[in-house]
């Protein structure tokens, strides 16, 4: 008997020679699609069941994935797909519900706020309904919490509370003994996301310390301050874990360094796409896209996925900002840096995302 | 080739940039929808062929399973496949629908075609001895090429590759002609030869072996009906195709007057060298808008069902530069292509006497 890995093997032999592609499954889209839109291949599809209000610029969509997407770990992140007036836009976004409820009820939730001109945010916003249907990809990302029972503090600002909402109720579940605390900068109260589920875990979990700052109530701005760590009782042995805007980001990981926290113990996730310093002398050279047959010459100033774009190339992408590996693609020759985390490749033939690789000398690219 | 000073070519480039730059700024839903309805479409007709092949034993459903068959591979070898690996729909970051990924079904693996069609013809339309479309290297259809012997027989050759069009098409990169005068060698072409004969032999095996051996009591029946299939495209897209260059009126060019040429000579290169037919919208699907085939040259990464509307725009511009908009019915431009080759098969002699006699067409 043919076990289930060859036999799926064999059945995509064949589906490639009879539809010469490789999810030949999803070669009854566009006919699945009409009949149910559940029933998609290309892409796990999910139904939006429900749609709350968190603030006044924030919404949490409560979606039901069909039944064969994989799951998640708390503090994972998805891509979603979205067509807006005929383009696909690939996003990704962290899951803010505790992966017990997908395992009960079969829903996650998506806790998203309206970014200033974001096209997807915002449309998601105004035109998303209950009854559509988006795309889901897998969960990915390492933001996860310890195994061991260490003591945890989380540093979150305005929507980087998301994926720790996600921890916090799965700790709360489990009933986590050490000590956990919670400092959620927010611009005024008003913008508390998911506030009522923040009080409840507080009240009917006592090793969880919740202490909410609002950044913009007073005259100055009030920022993270060496007090508040101060606040957090043994701080040098908790595991700490970070998720707002670059700036707050910056500021903790400066003030826990300070405090002799190593880097190993502290997990970050980001939702913009840094710009790790790059030793510019070296960077730029003169670029060429081989399936296309162009060539241009870049600055070192930008990454090759605009490169690419900005030579009419269209490249897939999602996040562009080196997550979720969509706009991954064959380099040939020449290295690259990579942005995120300031190293540069080799120079052979090998993978590279090119939202955040910046050419290092002439650079061959399958396009 | 019309001849333009350089100011008027400047003009040109400028009138048919507008008109580019106007449809890439409207581009959205209407056209995603477009390309996702032809899509079912295909995939309806596909099925439906399929499914009701094997029930061929009786006459009308084998008319009806192979034409619907047949109808399903134009479709999505000329309105779907072609268009798509041009990016006509790239802006849709649908991966399904992506220029570089698109495989197609038909023998040519979508990445030669990328080569021979998208890279070498569109960029050398109609130049002779760069663009190998112009005759596919074996027919002689302009006085650039002596004539030989060989020649007075080529309308055989013609038939030949109209109804084995796909295994035509699929061996256009081998460069047979240059390996028969020595220029290359065979094993220059190995890594080409490897994926021709994994993708022919793919459709062969689907088309051939698979579907007839899954409805073995009829498999002569679904193997008679998946060959006509495949012949009615052969058929119908070689006409297309032919009926885009080499009509009456299509020019041909020389390497000189093309070297180092401007975006507005290129522009009037396409637009002298290609050729379009009139029809109804059906004609228009079928041939991948292909019947605009002037428009397809001058833009060919814009979605292709927007041709009709840009036609009246290129009509347009032709009409201010004096340039001949080269379109007529189907059957005018076809019956001028048969002319083509056959005059060309004759010697030069022999041509211009026949050409010189009253032509009643
Ligand atoms: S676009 Fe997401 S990793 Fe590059």
């Amino acid at each position: 008997m043919l076990s289930r890995t060859e036999r799926t093997s064999a059945l995509q032999w064949l589906g490639k020679q009879l539809f010469n592609r490789e999810d030949p499954a999803a070669f009854f889209d566009p006919l699945l699609e009409r009949i149910n839109p559940m029933w998609v291949q290309q892409y796990t599809p999910a139904r939006v069941e429900r749609i709350e209000d968190e603030t006044a610029d924030t919404k949490t969509f409560v979606l039901k994935p069909a039944k064969r997407w994989d799951g998640f770990k708390a503090g994972q992140h998805v891509n979603i797909c979205i067509d807006i007036d005929g383009v696909r836009r690939n996003r990704t976004f962290s899951l803010s519900s505790a992966p017990a409820q997908w395992h009960s009820n079969g829903m996650v939730t998506l806790t998203i706020k309206r970014l200033p001109g974001g096209l997807v945010t915002n449309w998601m916003h105004d035109n998303l309904k209950p009854g559509a249907t988006i795309g889901l990809g897998e969960a990915f990302g390492d933001f996860l919490i310890p195994e061991a029972g260490e003591p945890l503090l989380y540093i979150a600002g305005g929507s980087g509370i998301t994926p720790v909402l996600s921890q916090l109720e799965t700790l709360a579940a489990a009933n986590y003994e050490a000590p956990v605390t919670l400092l959620y900068f927010v611009r005024t109260q008003a913008d508390i996301i998911a506030a009522q589920k923040l009080y409840e875990l507080r009240q009917n979990w006592d090793t969880l310390t919740l202490n909410i700052i609002a950044t913009n109530e007073s005259e100055t701005p009030r920022f993270l301050k060496d007090v508040d760590l101060d606040e957090v009782s043994g701080i040098e042995q908790r595991r700490c874990y970070l998720c707002g805007p670059k700036g707050l980001m910056d500021l903790a990981t400066a003030l826990l360094t300070q405090r002799g926290i190593s880097e190993e113990r502290m997990h970050s996730t980001f939702f913009a796409a840094p710009k790790a310093a790059l030793d510019t002398d070296a960077l730029g050279g003169e670029v060429r896209f081989s399936t296309s047959d162009i060539r241009v010459s870049s600055e070192g100033d930008a990454p090759l996925l605009d490169i690419a774009e900005a030579a009419k190339l269209s490249p897939r992408y999602g996040c562009r900002m080196g997550i979720c590996h969509q706009c991954s693609c064959k380099k040939t020759s020449g290295t690259v840096v990579n942005r995120l985390t300031g190293k540069s490749s080799g120079p052979g033939e090998e993978n590279i995302q090119l939202c955040v690789s910046v050419p290092q000398g002439p650079v061959t690219v399958e396009l | 080739m019309k001849q333009m000073n350089e100011a008027q070519l400047n003009e040109l480039e400028k009138d048919l940039n507008a008109i580019r730059d106007e449809v890439l700024a409207d581009l959205g839903e209407r056209d995603a929808n477009y390309i996702r309805r032809v899509v079912r479409l295909h995939r309806a007709l596909e099925v439906g062929g399929r499914v009701m092949m094997p029930f061929g034993f009786i006459p009308p459903v084998f008319v009806a399973a192979t034409a619907m068959l047949g109808v399903s591979k134009i479709i999505e070898n000329m309105e779907i496949g072609h268009n798509v690996m041009h990016g006509q729909y790239d802006w849709m970051n649908d991966p399904s629908l992506h220029s570089q990924t698109y495989e197609w079904d038909t023998v040519c693996t979508g990445d030669s075609w990328r080569l021979t069609h998208n890279y070498e013809h569109h960029t050398y339309t109609n130049i002779i001895g760069k663009d190998r479309d112009y005759g596919y290297a074996l027919l002689r259809l302009s006085d650039d090429e002596k004539w030989r012997p060989a020649h007075s027989l080529q309308f055989i050759n013609y038939i030949l590759l109209s109804v084995f069009f796909q295994w035509g098409v699929g061996l256009h990169e081998l460069e047979f002609e240059r390996i028969r005068r020595g220029e290359i060698s065979l094993k220059e072409k190995l890594p080409f030869l490897k994926g021709f004969f994994r993708k022919g032999g793919r459709q062969a095996f689907k088309d051939y072996v698979f579907f007839p051996l899954i409805t073995f009591p009829v498999a002569p029946i679904v193997l008679a009906g998946n060959i006509g299939a495949n012949l009615i495209r052969n058929l119908w897209s070689s006409t297309v195709i032919f009926c885009g260059h080499f009509t009456q009126d299509a020019e041909t060019f020389t390497e000189e007057e093309c070297e180092g040429e401007s975006k507005g000579h290129w522009y009037l290169r396409q637009l002298t060298g290609s050729s379009n037919f009139s029809g109804n919208r059906f004609v228009h699907l079928l041939s991948g808008h292909l019947s605009y085939q002037m428009e397809h040259h001058v833009f060919p990464d814009l979605p292709a069902h927007r041709y009709p509307e840009i036609s009246e725009k290129v009509q347009a511009v032709c009409k201010k530069h004096g340039i001949h908009y080269n379109t007529g019915s189907f059957a005018r431009q076809y019956g001028t292509v048969l002319k083509r080759i056959l005059s060309y098969s004759l010697p030069d002699r022999l041509r211009e006497k026949w050409t010189a006699l009253p032509q009643s067409a």
